[in-house]
């Protein structure tokens, strides 16, 4: 085994190979770069703010006021409760497509939901500001919200964009555990429902989990639709981590703030454009530390089975 | 064959932005207020001079005047005036501002205020409004309901009026947060479907149907619209003129635009929008 692997590292690697890996590389570097420029760009207010522009709560760019916990709190908040509506509804959608449909309809559903993940977000954002801003209004107004513009709003309009994503990549999951194992089940007298629970769903779940972690990837990204109907208001942060009340209050993501004019005005001051960019550092990092909860989720799911 | 063809295809498709340079696009930006009179204006020259003009509105005038400021435009649009901090950010750019007519900002509501009493308010009130002393239109003898600001968004000509009315300095403005809003529709549109709200919004664009222009009421009690007459009297506080800004005087399709825009061919696109052109306010 161990020669092989030699005399394959002496061998001149072919074409296919070099195009590939310079391919990656210049990919990887020109990522590098840019990141780079990022980070400079946003040198001079990490270095003047510090962890303010994480902790603080007040970001008033006239009076050199740089805190981003509201929007940070906004954007994992919003994201996290699309997720949770999204992820349940999702899944059940691709057990369905993928177990119970009968084989000749799956494309055309399969299809339908791909369709809809392929609407651009800004058609999404419209429909938001011209209907649900207005249902939401009515179905909250027990507890008398000031407007449609919500944080509620944005999660139930990002839950709805990020439900085909989910549900096609969790479908494609599903799909990937072989037929004869559902067949074998079948011989050993498992019903329907025995067989998705036993033998499908455990060897699907970590693509499950990756569908649901994109899901969340576009939900913290997702900056138009939001911007339409979040209200984009500045410095909500809650008295204490678990008061719901701030969902039926405008609010602020990272990517909202960065969607709105203030990227438009700092122009030639270096101070608070490296503060705008600092909010997509945080973004980047906050999405980088989903992933990694995913990935380790998946990890120790994997251990134990 | 078919490789030639993809190569073909490859540098035809690298040369077409560097072709569409050369026919000379005339690039403007800025207010959403001045946008429609432009736009329109752009569209007639398209016709008769065969100009190729490119209108956008990202950030407002203040979104212009960077945009001219970087060289990004050739063209801002601006509803408010250019102010020393422009200069400052951008010293080697000779902002050359053109006056094109007038109009007001108006602090309009939603529909159930309006039917709830409220035609207009004191400078004081819109005051303690902004800074949500005053929270329920009660407080101002409206109905029960909680007042909803949208505030324009930092950067928009707008915003600025209104603050300079209300506090002189932008700098005097105290840190206050509201839910913003961007363009002229998008204010509109909030303002019509929520309850309770106002807004501050370009006068010609409160249509009367679905959001209300209130009046100002002065300190010796005379209640002031912001219509046409008392724009180009000049007694309504936040009227102001509408400006488009080059760098330098204006020079070829820039000037052909601009002279365009201020000759008496589009009274009627200004009026129709609802604003004052040159020739009313003399």
């Amino acid at each position: 085994m161990s020669t092989t692997a030699t005399w394959q590292s002496r061998r001149p690697p072919d074409l296919t190979t070099c195009l590939v890996w310079s391919g990656a590389l210049a990919f990887a570097l020109a990522m590098l770069i840019a990141l780079g420029l990022w980070i400079a760009q946003a040198s001079p207010a990490i270095s003047e703010y510090g962890q303010t522009l994480v902790t603080g709560q007040q970001w008033f760019y006239r009076h050199q006021l740089f805190g981003a916990a509201g929007m940070i709190y906004g954007s994992i908040v919003v994201s996290l409760l699309a997720f949770l509506l999204a992820t349940p509804l999702a899944f059940g959608t691709a057990i369905y497509l993928s177990e119970y449909l009968p084989a000749p309809a799956r494309p055309w559903a399969k299809t339908a939901v791909e369709f809809l993940a392929a609407i651009p977000s800004v058609v999404y954002g419209l429909l938001g500001v011209i209907l649900l801003r207005n249902w939401m209004a009515d179905f909250l107004s027990p507890f008398d919200p000031l407007s449609g513009d919500m944080l509620a709003t944005a999660a139930v309009l990002l839950a709805v964009m990020i439900l085909p994503t989910v549900t096609t990549f969790a479908e494609d999951s599903l799909r990937t555990v072989p037929a004869a194992q559902r067949l074998a089940a079948r011989a050993l007298a498992l019903n329907k429902s025995q067989t998705i629970r036993r033998i499908v769903l455990p060897q699907a779940w970590p693509g499950m989990v990756g569908a649901a972690l994109l899901g969340i990837g576009r939900a913290l990204g997702e900056t138009i639709a939001v911007f339409l109907v979040i209200g984009r208001l500045d410095n909500q942060f809650p008295d204490h981590l678990f008061n719901p009340s701030l969902l039926i209050e405008p609010g602020q993501t990272l990517t909202s703030k960065r969607g709105g004019p203030e990227t438009h005005i700092p122009m030639g001051a270096p101070l608070h454009w490296g503060a705008i960019l600092s909010l997509g550092l945080i973004l980047l990092i906050v999405s980088a530390l989903f992933v990694i909860t995913g990935i380790l989720l998946r990890r120790l799911q994997k251990t134990r089975s | 064959m078919l490789k030639l063809h993809f190569k073909t295809w490859l540098i035809a498709a690298l040369l077409a932005p560097v072709s569409l340079n050369a026919q000379e696009i005339l690039r403007i930006n800025g207010s959403t207020t001045v946008n429609p009179v432009v736009t329109e204006s752009a569209e007639i020259l398209k016709k008769e001079n065969g100009l190729t003009i490119h209108v956008d509105t990202q950030g407002g005038s203040s979104g212009g005047i960077s945009a001219l400021g970087d060289g990004r435009v050739d063209i801002a649009m601006s509803s408010r005036p250019l102010n020393p901090a422009d200069q400052a950010k951008y010293p080697k750019v000779k902002f050359h501002p053109t006056k094109i007519g007038a109009d007001a900002v108006a602090m309009i509501v939603s529909k159930d205020v309006w039917n709830g009493g409220i035609k207009a308010l004191t400078r004081n009130q819109i005051k303690g409004i902004y800074e949500k002393k005053i929270t329920n239109w009660q407080q101002v003898g409206g109905p029960n309901r909680r007042i909803a600001f949208f505030n324009k968004e930092p950067g928009r000509g707008t915003w600025e009026v209104f603050a300079k009315w209300l506090y002189g300095k932008i700098e005097n403005v105290p840190p206050v947060a509201h839910p913003e809003v961007g363009a002229n529709e998008e204010a509109r549109n909030k303002v019509s479907t929520s309850h309770g709200a106002i807004s501050q919004l370009s006068a010609a664009w409160a249509d009367g149907k679905t959001v209300f222009a209130l009046a100002i009421q002065s300190d010796d009690g005379k209640i002031i619209p912001p219509t046409a007459e008392h724009i180009a009297k000049g007694d309504y506080p936040m009227s102001r003129s509408l400006w488009l800004i080059t760098n330098g005087p204006p020079t070829g399709n820039a000037k052909t635009l601009i002279d365009f825009v201020i000759s008496e061919r589009t009274h009627d696109i200004i009026h129709k929008h609802g604003y004052l052109t040159l020739a009313d306010l003399k």
